[in-house]
């Protein structure tokens, strides 16, 4: 009897199970980030589309394109959007750039390599709250330890401080954004340069290649998909930057560290107008989708070409 | 020959010891500041080096009933959104990893897609959904909202994690009789132990750190989690500024000190996750 139906029953059942068994372990969590990141992005979708305040919240009217309109048309927003492209753009250059280097350094043989790989992480491991506090009295306009610095090599930043100076606040938020950012670059980048092949640098070095050729011509090519994969991320996480900024500046001195997650949050919980607020939040998330599907083009052309 | 290899050596030994310098002085400061007496911080002069003596700003801290408060709340915060991230995240990583199913793509690309939506655009609408169903000014409630930012890059890791396990060992498994959720528990749990090391420490501290959510959905001060006690901090008169720093210390310090334990698996982890995408 067994010897029948046996060979029948392991096929039937795998056939049932294949198709119904992976949903029943995706189906939490895809439920779980539908109710709580899905149902509340479709919310703000529609909410850009109507007026609608933060002390009545429950009362939307339906404005079509209006808040998109107004935004567009409001000189502020376009310095919003400037700022947010000299910070994202910064960012991005800053911690990649800085990151390379640091990577490079830490790559080769030296005593304490591994104590000083850990250590060099430490910005990325503290807390951002702690970073902004930590920032925020180390440009203390008395007592700051870099406000007496600036000084020192003669740059007074005038009697308010460092994040009160429209020419120097936006500056003092990406060094530390960046400080915060070249620790995950650099490990990041560390992990890609063990996949670099040694013969081929080695092999470089003997026909008289010198330093910067060797980089250029093996290492930088083994590295490019990880600096792309890294500058994509980058840019995505600074686009939605909040505390960091908020906490330092609250988007001033004058509007020139005003990002558009700061813009969107100040509109919200200040200017309490939830319909503008969605609209920039839309703005931003447009131009994310944008640097995504752009890198992912850019990522296969390169692929072609090589 | 040898003279300029030594040369090298030395001059990358110094730009060690400059980056990470650079990287550590910040949090040094911190710790120093909260060291230093009032002469000493407000004199003119600079003190660089922190005064051992003053140790007892720490027991001072900790002896101040709000500021434990603001550490326990973080704690049970932060551990709440950890268990829940990683039992929603592991089934999640397993049909990603070994499933092939209608939608696939999808939800892959759902997953990249949640990396950019930042809270601060969905504290509104979360705050609307949270009064309707009573989760404001709760402990769970925020635990419920780091969980939806955290698990997506916890699934991402771990999917990286069980894509390292030799698809042989289900097969082996399966052949002997067991069923998919006895694979993942009794043959792919077990080895990618580091790297739900790694998601946890990603997702406690995510959640430790959390300020927008902990900030609007939080009234009572009994309630408040040290990531908002210590924001408080900033631009505030009334406390001295060793007692800010001691506060900022004991937030940091275990942040800092399990990312430095748990370095190799979460840089694994992220690289694996993260980039990949």
């Amino acid at each position: 009897m067994s010897a029948t139906t046996s060979p029948a029953r392991p096929g039937r059942r795998r056939t049932l199970e294949s198709r119904w068994t992976p949903y029943l372990f995706l189906a939490p969590a895809a439920l779980y980030i539908l109710v709580f990141q899905g149902l509340p992005l479709l919310q703000e979708v529609w909410l850009s589309f109507t007026r609608t305040t933060l002390l009545n919240p429950t009362r939307s009217v339906w404005v079509g394109a209006e808040n998109y309109l107004d935004i567009f048309t409001d000189p502020s927003f376009r310095q919003t959007l400037v700022t947010t492209l000299v910070y994202v753009v910064a960012c991005v250059a800053g911690s990649v750039g800085l990151g390379l280097l640091v990577a490079l350094l830490l790559n080769g043989r030296f005593p304490g390599r591994g104590v000083a790989r850990a250590l060099v992480t430490v910005p990325w491991a503290a807390p951002g709250i702690a970073v902004a506090l930590i920032a925020t009295w180390m440009f203390n306009a008395q007592y700051g330890i870099l406000t007496k610095a600036l000084q020192a090599v003669g740059i007074d930043p005038g009697a308010s401080g460092v994040l009160d100076n429209p020419s120097l606040a936006l500056i003092a938020v990406l060094a530390t954004t960046i400080w915060q950012l070249v620790p995950f670059v650099a490990v990041v980048l560390l992990s890609a340069l063990q996949s670099v092949p040694q013969e081929l640098v080695e092999a470089a070095q003997v026909d008289g290649a010198g330093r910067w050729t060797v980089f250029r011509e093996v290492t930088f090519q083994v590295l490019k998909p990880t600096i792309g994969l890294v500058a994509v991320l980058m840019t995505i996480w600074s686009l939605r930057r909040f505390e960091l900024i908020w906490l330092m500046t609250r988007g001033g001195p004058l509007g020139t560290t005003r990002t558009l997650v700061i813009d969107l949050y100040a509109e919200a919980f200040d200017a309490k107008q939830l319909g503008v607020a969605a609209a920039i939040g839309m703005v931003g998330i447009v131009i994310s989708l944008i640097v995504i599907v752009g890198s992912r083009f850019v990522a296969r052309a390169a692929e072609r070409q090589s | 020959m040898t003279r300029t290899h030594r040369l090298g050596v030395t001059a990358r030994m110094i730009a060690v010891l400059v980056v990470l310098g650079l990287a550590v002085f910040p949090v040094y400061w911190m710790l120093v500041t909260a060291l230093t007496s009032d002469e000493a911080l407000f004199g003119g002069g600079l003190t660089l080096l922190p005064d051992l003596s003053r140790l007892g700003v720490f027991g001072d801290a900790l002896q101040d009933g709000e500021v434990v408060r603001w550490l326990l709340n973080s704690l049970i915060i932060a551990s709440g959104t950890t268990v829940l991230s990683i039992a929603l995240g592991v089934p999640l990583a397993y049909a990603l990893s070994r499933f092939r199913f209608a939608g696939k793509a999808a939800l892959g690309l759902a997953l990249l897609f949640t990396q950019m939506l930042p809270e601060a655009l969905l504290v509104v609408p979360l705050f609307a959904i949270f009064r309707r169903v009573d989760l404001l000014n709760s402990l769970h409630g925020l635990v419920l909202a780091n969980t939806a930012f955290v698990l997506p890059v916890v699934a991402l890791i771990l999917k990286g994690a069980i894509d390292g396990v030799p698809r042989e060992l289900d097969e082996a498994t399966r052949v002997d009789g067991g069923r998919p959720p006895t694979v993942l528990l009794r043959v792919i749990l077990p080895l990618i132990g580091p790297s739900i090391a790694a998601a946890a420490v990603i997702a406690f501290f995510h959640a430790w750190n959390e300020y927008v959510f902990a900030v609007t959905f939080i009234f009572d001060k009994s309630l408040q989690p040290a990531s908002v006690g210590v924001a408080g901090f900033i631009g505030e008169q009334d406390t001295s500024i060793q007692s800010i720093m001691s506060v900022a210390v004991l937030f940091t310090l275990p942040a800092v000190a399990f990312y430095l334990f748990a370095q190799k698996y979460v840089v694994g982890g992220m690289t694996a996750g993260a980039v990949k995408g």
